[in-house]
């Protein structure tokens, strides 16, 4: 049976839906993402977890015990919020140990799990400063300690990386994930970046207005995208329009070239159905062998370069694509209004 | 050849600072004029004997004289009971329309008319009280009449402490509510949740929590609330026509006509309230400073 | 949500408290209402009649009134170009010209106006000799009208400061300078073309707190006095019944103007006053 589980949970503010039937299961220690645009519930969700809000209808429960409508306060989750929401009139030493304070901890024990985590999250020459003397990073390390301290059964992190600056977002994620593991604690990690959910998580639930459109492992969700919104939320895509030509064999044509398809779900299309197709930027590349499942003929329309990868804009027919092809010193870029033959392989062109 | 150039330049600079002195000479002057000749003239007077030489006797009069030490321990009572009192309702109130969960519209209707009532003070607001639980007022009545309480038998009176109180009341919660709406707002909703979310209750987060985040504000408003009752002449003389024995009161008769036989005690009695409001003024700030060390 | 989870989260306490205060304003204003209006049923606005006909409310009303814009008039002229200055060229006297502007709270209208009629009650006279330079002002009208609002423009300092400040503050008035400095303009042109239109909302909120304190002020206009309004009511509370009461209820309106048009003009940062 699974650590926590939302069943069919719903949640309407007057007549908005904005949560609907949300379903997910968890294992004990495992770090699910929610991923989604701003506004599509993922606050809510957690927050139903937290007990912040009561779902209008289904269940949560935890290791078993329905804590649907358990007030927050006897619940034993942690939480860390987007803002930090650090006491600030406590020291870094007082905020930690707040929860357990409160739970009246005998002060000896209390004393010594709060240098336990201020040991974790590195913090022992600060334990003295106010959250106004930290920096954001530092708070949120503050914060993350607070949480953990009370040992708390599930951790939830509502979008806690976006108010830093990108260095520290991906060194402070890298933390989070080792001390997640470190902890064999369960969590749920809210965000909007693809990229960090993609990095840290187990499993992504990605979200789209009150709908999970797909929940699956990183790798699933970049690679087998089940839907559009997903396709196109996580990672970049090229979409064209298409006409199925042959649905056994997977075959398809846009603008009369001819596209190999390896999507399960062509054998159900009828001959000259009009689809549409996606193709990962990175799938395509310069046709240097010939035994790619697809080869076609392509003019270089722009280029532009972007760090570690460099886009080539090329059009094939008269749809454009984006080609992402990784940047390198020896790298030979062909000319504006070249004509390229570039290929990419059956599995890449994704039928949605 | 670079020395003279510093020595131009500070010269400059100094000269510079004094004109600049001058743009704000006109304010000076009016303050001195208007507010610190005519405190200093009361300082030095109190000091003064009735032939003009240095005396400390009015100081020590001060806290000798029977009727001039009870002046001040009522003046002080009802300050600090109408602030405690305006101060705390004034707290709930402000807390209802801010974090109570009322809806956000209350919160500007209560804005407003705790501006208009923080300023309805002195002749109108006594006769309104007087019209409200006079001995003839529209409360006693409804009291009298439909619940059979006569609250003059009972000891109550318009015209002493209790009455007085209930007065200044009604310009005091109203100014906590300015100040403390404000503040509560301020108050996070994040750390609310926070603290619950660490197996808080209610009221262990109002303790450690919102309290101790407040209590800069609350400190300022009382401090506020104390010396606006302190200094209050008008209400309490309107109401009472002089017949209450608080400070201000003492102080009014005393420039009407010398009742005290001794003019130099009037200023001494006038000095040892703007040392109270001066002292209390240095407490608060000596109290912020420590409550305050974790804001920047 | 079942009824019961609603009820539960129902601010029962929230509401309890609000109603509390709200009877505390409103009986005393109702009582004043219904006992202005009581004197004879036939007539219920007699009150308020007699009230109005007569001469005396009239003469002291305006006068309050003038003395009131008088005091708004002193206080802009001495007021706006400190504040100026201040945020321009002199910010290290902005503590000091704070402490100033918060003396009021330390010492009240009756302190301040002992202290007044004990300086400017006796003449100014050039030290060691007969020469008079200033006559008493206590003694003619001129001079106690000077000397109460000079009083009245020391209990708005406050409110007037703060106002202004604040108001300076959100227009970035150094930028406004320079910009219509570069144009050439005097300094006079600055303040009064520049300066004051940019901060008139806030201007107009001391102003109208300013009118609030000092129409119905009683402390500073009776020991000085003069024939005020606030003397005025004292007077006719001391003698008839049901006038006073129609002209207090009258007081409470002009109050709730001058806080309502606050409100309208500051978008609800309406700030608190004091002279009690
Ligand atoms: N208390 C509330 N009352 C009404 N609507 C709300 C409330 N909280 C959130 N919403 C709405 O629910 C939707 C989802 O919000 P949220 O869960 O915060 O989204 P996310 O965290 O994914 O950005 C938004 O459209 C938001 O406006
Ligand atoms: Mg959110």
């Amino acid at each position: 049976m699974s650590y926590l589980s939302l069943t069919n949970v719903t949640k309407q503010f007057g007549d908005t839906v904005v949560v609907d039937s949300f379903n997910l299961e968890m294992e004990k220690g495992e770090f699910v993402s929610f991923l989604g645009p701003s506004g599509c519930g993922k606050t809510t969700t957690l927050r139903m977890v937290a007990g912040f809000e009561v779902p209008t209808s289904g269940t949560i429960k935890l290791d078993g015990v329905d804590i649907t409508d358990k007030a927050p306060n006897q619940r034993n989750v942690g939480m860390i919020f987007q803002a930090y929401a650090l006491f600030p009139n406590m020291t870094v030493a007082q905020n930690i140990g707040f929860g357990l304070k409160v739970r009246k901890m005998p002060s000896e024990e209390a004393k010594e799990r709060v240098n336990e985590m201020i040991s974790l999250i590195n913090l022992e020459k600060h334990a003295h400063k106010y959250p106004y003397q930290l920096s954001g990073g530092q708070q949120q390390r503050v914060s993350l300690a607070r949480a953990l301290a009370i040992r708390p059964d599930v951790l939830l992190l509502d979008e806690p990386l976006s108010a830093l600056d990108a260095k520290i977002r991906v060194s402070l994620r890298a933390e989070i994930r080792a001390i997640q593991k470190r902890l064999g604690i369960t969590a749920i990690f809210v965000t909007h970046d693809q990229e960090e959910a993609l990095s840290i998580s187990d499993r992504i639930v990605v979200m789209n207005v009150g709908e999970m459109e797909q929940v699956g492992t990183p790798f699933e969700i970049y690679n087998f995208p089940k839907t559009q919104f997903v396709a196109n939320f996580v990672g970049s895509l090229n979409n064209a329009d298409a006409e199925v030509v042959d649905p056994a064999n997977g075959i398809l044509a846009m603008d009369g070239v001819h596209f190999k398809t390896a999507d399960e779900g062509m054998k159900n299309r009828r001959k000259g159905e009009q689809v549409k197709i996606s193709v990962r930027p990175e799938r395509f590349s310069f046709a240097v062998e010939p035994l790619k499942d697809n080869v076609v003929e392509s003019t270089i329309e722009n280029i532009t370069f972007l760090g570690s990868v460099v886009r080539i804009q090329i059009s094939i027919g008269s749809t454009k694509f984006n080609m992402d092809t990784f940047n390198n010193p020896f790298l030979e870029l062909p000319a504006i209004g070249a004509k390229e033959k570039v290929m990419c392989s059956k599995e890449a062109v994704l039928v949605l | 050849m670079a020395q003279t150039a510093l020595t131009l330049k500070k010269n400059d600079g100094t000269a510079a600072n004094w004109r600049t002195w001058l743009g704000i000479a006109p304010f000076l002057l009016f303050a001195v004029l208007f507010l610190f000749l005519p405190s200093l003239r009361l300082f030095t007077a109190s000091f003064t004997d009735p032939d003009g030489n240095f005396t400390l006797n009015n100081i020590i009069q001060l806290f000798s004289e029977p009727f001039i030490v009870n002046a001040y321990k009522l003046s002080i009572q009802i300050s600090a009971v109408t602030a405690l009192g305006g101060g705390i309702l004034g707290f709930l109130m402000a807390y209802a329309v801010t974090v109570g969960g009322l809806p956000r519209s209350l919160r500007s209707v209560l804005i407003t008319f705790s501006g208009v009532a923080s300023n309805f003070a002195g002749v109108p607001l006594a006769f309104a009280f007087v019209a409200t639980i006079g001995r003839q007022g529209f409360i006693t009545h409804i009291l009298r009449d439909y619940f059979g309480l006569n609250i003059y038998d009972h000891g109550f009176n318009l015209y002493s402490f209790a009455g007085l109180s209930l007065v200044y009341m009604y310009f005091q919660f109203p100014l906590m509510v300015l100040i403390m709406a404000p503040a509560l707002d301020g108050l996070k909703r994040e750390w609310r949740e926070a603290a619950e979310n660490l197996g808080a209750t209610t009221a262990q987060y109002w303790l450690r929590v919102a309290f101790p985040v407040l209590l800069p504000s609350i400190l300022g408003a009382m401090i506020l609330l104390f010396g606006n009752a302190f200094g209050a002449y008008a209400t309490a003389y309107a109401l009472t026509g002089g017949r209450i024995g608080i400070v201000t009161i003492q102080i009014g008769a005393q420039i009407r006509g010398d009742v005290l036989y001794n003019p130099g005690l009037g200023y001494a009695m006038a000095i040892g309230m703007v040392v109270i409001m001066a002292i209390s003024l240095a407490g608060y700030s000596w109290l912020q400073a420590k409550t305050e060390r974790w804001l920047r | 949500m079942s009824f019961w989870r609603r009820l539960r989260k129902f601010p029962f306490l929230s509401w309890l408290w609000l109603i509390i205060g709200a009877l505390y304003f409103v009986l005393p204003l109702i009582a004043t209402l219904e006992f202005s209006l009581s004197w004879d049923p036939e007539l219920p606005l007699k009150a308020y009649q007699r009230a109005f006909e007569d001469n005396d409310f009239w003469e002291t009303f305006l006068y309050s009134n003038a003395l009131a814009v008088a005091t708004i008039v002193v206080s802009v002229i001495l007021i706006v170009p400190t504040a100026y200055w201040i945020r321009l060229r002199l910010p290290e006297a902005r503590r000091l010209v704070e402490f100033i502007t918060l003396m009021p709270f330390v010492v009240p209208a009756i302190i301040l106006v002992f202290g007044l009629i004990r300086i400017y009650s006796s003449s100014l006279d050039v030290p060691f000799t007969e020469i008079e330079l200033m006559p008493p002002l206590t003694n003619f009208k001129m001079g106690t009208n000077i000397l109460i609002v000079a009083g009245y423009t020391v209990l708005a300092m406050p409110y007037m400061y703060r106002s202004v400040d604040t108001g300076m503050r959100t227009v970035d008035i150094r930028t406004l300078t320079e910009a219509a400095q570069s144009l050439g303009a005097s300094w006079f042109t600055i303040i009064a073309r520049i300066i004051l239109p940019n901060i008139r909302s806030a201007l107009l909120s001391g102003a109208l707190l300013t009118f609030a304190i000092v129409v119905g002020e009683v402390t500073l206009a009776s020991f000085l006095g003069v024939d005020a309004f606030g003397p005025y009511l004292f007077l006719i509370g001391q003698h008839r019944a049901y006038e006073p009461a129609a002209l207090s209820f009258v007081t409470f309106l002009l109050t709730w103007l001058a806080m309502g048009l606050i409100q309208l003009f500051t978008g609800g940062q309406g700030q608190a006053a004091g002279a009690h």
